[in-house]
């Protein structure tokens, strides 16, 4: 029903117009609850009309600006509240920055010019500012940004009940299809609202519909294909990466194709990195200030370098930290508020506190709180005096495998308070510990490194597949993990004397990462060539199939070799780049 | 003993204590102060920001969700509040359409205060439910926030999880169990000797809901809460009996170990049971560092050959000679 009525709805997505939307909403008789889908239509005639009023409102805006904080005091979320307003505050890398508007100036400038670049492709990592950067640079030059917005798709109950009225099933790629096909050949119809100023429009797309299968996948590259090669609007698609090690994921995959594919079509690929903790830090900063919330720069550290990059989850974990030092104030300075010693320590255990909290329950990825136990495991401080343990008779050992007490929590402890999964601590371990070995104590190596992979062999059933959920599998990660960070504080006899490590990213990720590449692009050659067998494993298709490949066909087969060969060195360079 | 079911006569139906006890406010969660403190605040304040909460099961992510949202929105919690669990059909198509419709639904709320769509074990979602709710998320973002459950954090989608603020939940300390076990025995008059209460925050292993289950059950089986019953009802191996096997292969006494194995494998308990008490009470044995180490190591071993199928009782016999060579190794001179 509802959808037959409108195809494309068109937003002008400015924190205004929603504003704007949200104000109405209550004001709006109690009535509209019923009727939401209407008056969600109402409120998009609105934003039509205040296209006109777009000049108007830029303008002002320069205007609203310092008091722009009261009209949302408590209402926002952070990241809405202090999206960037100018270049300078937008914490993405210049020289992206500085890309993507020479785009749209190029755009602007040459639009008399015959053949431009009209895509633009941004990619990059979650929340590294790809929206944020587009909807600025396009306000700043005067741009309007059309969004394509999805349409609610109808339910399969609405669909039988529509069946008879001779209304057809149409799924959300079939509406992207349409609507590609309508914007090329016609551009965006609502373009005539904006009083004859056709260049400057922008059109965004955000949101690419999902697909499942080869046969949806497929029709959807094309259909980017062909927007790329004929559309006559300047067009930006954003595409998330997913960087994981582990991206069995069929979408996630797929989306890497779009990228390339698109990129051969002629689009310009910007890639933003992820960002660095300065700019991020120097954001939460801004914010703080303009809060009047009291956060030390030392938490305001720990917040950055947990987001790992990802400044939209920072000031979101910003937000829901700064909640806390208020109640914490309230809760310390009543009960002794003149026993001025005192207070300061229980201050002081206070931070300790905060931070031991922060680093374990906040932040998006566990890399923190794991540095700081693996920290623990490689430094391997002990007590240096002798102490002789009372211990019960029965636990005696001989001197060649006695240690002295260990200066932490028992290895479990620590370990279930980074929040680390077994096999991630394993590799970071393996990565690392040899820097911590003595250079003479070749006895340490070899123990530390069987104990590693014994852990390996206990971790193995478990590697690949993301899901434990039953308590057997529970156990062997638990005993992987426990044979693993012990071995490595039993092993290290003579650890190194103290100083300072960088911990690395373990370099058998990459590895793993690129053979999980390569055998999805074996997968995939495999399954263009035979259409119904699939029995045949990799070792069968890189001995037998590819090398009749090669023979038969020196055209084709070359070319994507190739292909995947680049794929891969870009990859590793990428991570080469990431600092730990 | 009888005149303990006071609150229950007999017959009537008895809602689980889990849900009988589950705090409703805030305040009263147990563990995890610095979590749950900041909830409160937000529920004072209000704004709140999309969360994941993130945890293992019985650590109070949904109480925590289902009290912050019952603070926030209070008489409005009908209309404003939309719930979804795993048993729910949460399909792409209800996230387009379902919570969409949520998300455009206009309630009056007092300034501060949204809509929340509270989804539990969000770790379930397929990723493509989990991409739909994406935009949406962004979206409404002035009207309706997301607070979202799950065990692991990395099966919800990155997109995601950079819109939501992370809040880890860990396993709760025995006190935390034994004072929340303390509030319900005295409130529904069970009968109980401690060493009952050691005994289900054994078997619970930082679980709150298993816990409160386990004494559930066991009162309702036995009507009193000792080691003995409890051991019953959860049937596990006797964790103590377990123990003085490790202690009989820490002394040299490799007999009496393998005799007190062949007592507990003829009770019926599977090499699988037996090898998991093994392992815990290994983890927490008091004992030599390099032993312990050797000790886990073997016990994992052993456990894998059990998964892999191999589970009759010469693979655990196996396992205490080799912890005994070890022993015999490690000894001192």
């Amino acid at each position: 029903m509802g959808k037959a009525r409108k195809m494309v709805e068109f937003d002008e997505d400015d924190d205004q117009s929603y504003n704007l939307r949200s104000s109405r909403s209550s004001t709006t008789n109690p009535r509209a609850t019923k009727r939401a889908r209407i008056s969600g239509e109402e409120s998009s005639h609105v934003d039509k009309i205040r296209l006109s009023f777009q000049d108007f409102d830029q303008a002002l805006s320069g205007f609203k600006l310092p008091s722009g904080n009261e009209r949302s005091k408590n209402t926002d979320l952070w990241v809405d509240k202090y999206k960037p307003r100018t270049l300078d505050e937008l914490a993405v890398h210049k020289k992206k920055v500085d890309e993507v508007k020479s785009w749209f100036e190029e755009i602007l400038d040459s639009s008399k010019d015959g053949f431009r670049n009209n895509v633009l492709l941004v990619t990059g990592q979650a929340g590294v500012g790809k929206s944020a950067t587009i909807h600025l640079i396009a306000s700043i030059l005067g741009v309007t940004v059309y969004e394509w917005n999805a349409p609610i798709p109808t339910v399969w109950q609405e669909h039988m009940h529509n069946s008879t009225s001779g209304l057809r099933y149409t799924s959300k790629l079939d509406e992207f299809e349409n609507f590609v096909e309508s914007t090329r050949k016609y551009g965006v119809i609502a373009s005539s609202n904006t009083g004859g100023m056709k260049a400057r429009i922008v059109l965004l797309i955000d949101d690419l519909p999902l697909n499942n299968g080869r046969h949806a996948f497929e029709r959807l590259q094309n259909c980017l294909m062909l927007l790329v090669r004929s559309t006559q609007m300047p067009t930006v698609v954003l595409i998330t990466d997913y960087d994981k090690t582990d991206s069995s994921d069929q979408t996630a995959r797929s989306m890497e194709d779009v990228q390339s594919s698109l990129e051969r079509a002629g689009a310009l690929k910007v890639a933003f990195n992820p960002i660095t903790k300065n700019s991020i830090k120097k954001t939460l900063q801004r914010i703080c200030k303009e809060e009047h919330c009291k956060v030390t720069t030392v938490e305001i550290d720990q917040v950055a370098s947990a987001s790992g990059g990802d400044i939209r989850n920072a000031i979101t974990s910003l937000q829901l930290f700064s909640v806390k030092p208020e109640l914490n104030h309230t809760k310390i300075k009543l009960p002794q508020p003149r026993m001025n010693n005192s207070y300061q320590e229980n201050e002081q255990t206070m931070h300790r506190c905060l931070d031991n909290g922060i680093s374990s329950c906040f932040g998006r990825d566990e890399t923190l709180s794991l540095f700081h136990a693996l920290g623990k495991f490689l430094h391997n401080k002990r007590e240096t005096d002798h102490v002789i343990v009372a211990d019960c008779s029965d636990s005696l050992v001989h001197d060649q495998f006695a240690r002295l007490p260990l200066k932490m929590d028992a290895p479990e402890k620590v370990l279930s308070q980074a929040h680390g999964q077994a096999g991630r601590v394993v590799d970071f371990l393996h990565e690392n510990v040899l820097d911590f070995v003595s250079d003479e104590a070749i006895e340490d190596a070899w123990c530390v490194s069987s104990y590693l992979a014994d852990a390996d062999l206990l971790l193995a059933a478990s590697r690949g597949k993301m899901s434990w959920d039953n308590k057997t599998e529970d156990i062997l990660q638990s005993a992987g993990a426990s044979v693993a960070v012990r071995g490595v504080l039993y092993g290290n006899k003579q650890p190194w004397s103290s100083r300072w490590h960088a911990i690395r990213k373990p370099k058998l990720w990459q590895v793993e990462r690129s053979s999980i590449q390569t055998k999805k692009n074996l997968r995939e050659q495999r399954n263009i060539s035979f259409e119904g067998s699939r029995v045949s494993d990799i070792s069968v298709m890189v001995t037998e199939y590819s090398p009749v490949l090669k023979w038969l066909s020196y055209r084709a087969s070359p070319e994507l070799e190739e292909k995947t060969d680049e794929e891969d060195s870009e990859i590793s360079e990428d991570d080469e780049i990431q600092d730990w | 003993m009888a005149s303990s079911s006071s609150t229950s006569g007999a017959g009537v139906y008895e809602i689980p204590w889990v849900e009988k006890y589950r705090p409703s406010k805030i305040i009263d969660i147990v563990g995890n102060e610095d979590a749950v403190s900041r909830l409160q605040v937000i529920a004072r304040d209000g704004n709140m920001p999309n969360l994941i909460l993130a945890g293992p099961p019985g650590t109070g992510k949904t109480t925590s969700i289902l009290a912050l949202a019952h603070e926030l929105l209070g008489s409005n919690y009908r209309e404003a509040v939309l719930e979804l669990n795993a048993s729910d059909d949460r399909g792409i198509d209800v996230v387009r359409n379902k919570i969409k419709m949520f998300a455009q639904k206009k309630v009056t709320l007092p300034p501060g205060r949204h809509k929340v769509v509270i989804l539990d074990e969000a770790d379930s979602m397929t990723s493509g439910a989990q991409q739909a709710l994406r935009r949406t998320i962004e979206i409404y973002a002035t009207s309706t926030r997301f607070a979202l459950a799950c065990n692991t954090s990395a099966k919800i989608i990155e997109p995601i999880q950079s819109r939501c603020a992370l809040v880890r939940f860990s396993r709760l300390s025995d006190q935390q169990i034994l004072d929340r076990l303390m509030v319900v025995v005295q409130a529904e008059n069970v009968p109980y000797v401690p060493e009952g209460l050691e005994a289900i925050i054994f078997t619970a292993d930082g679980d709150m809901r298993q816990a409160l289950n386990n004494l559930q059950a066991t009162f309702s089986g036995f009507r009193f809460v000792n080691q003995e019953n409890v051991f019953k009802v959860c049937d596990q191996p006797h964790p103590l009996h377990v123990k003085n096997i490790v202690r009989n292969v820490l002394e040299s006494k490799f007999d009496d170990a393998c005799h007190g194995l062949k007592q507990l494998y003829d009770l019926g308990y599977s090499p699988t049971d037996i090898i998991t008490t093994l392992f815990r009470i290994i983890k927490n044995y008091d004992m030599a560092e390099y032993l312990k180490l050797e000790f886990m190591k073997e016990t994992g071993f052993a456990h894998m050959r059990i998964c892999d199928g191999v589970g009759s009782y010469l693979q655990l016999c196996g396992l205490l000679a080799k912890l005994a060579i070890v022993r015999e190794t490690a000894k001192a001179a």
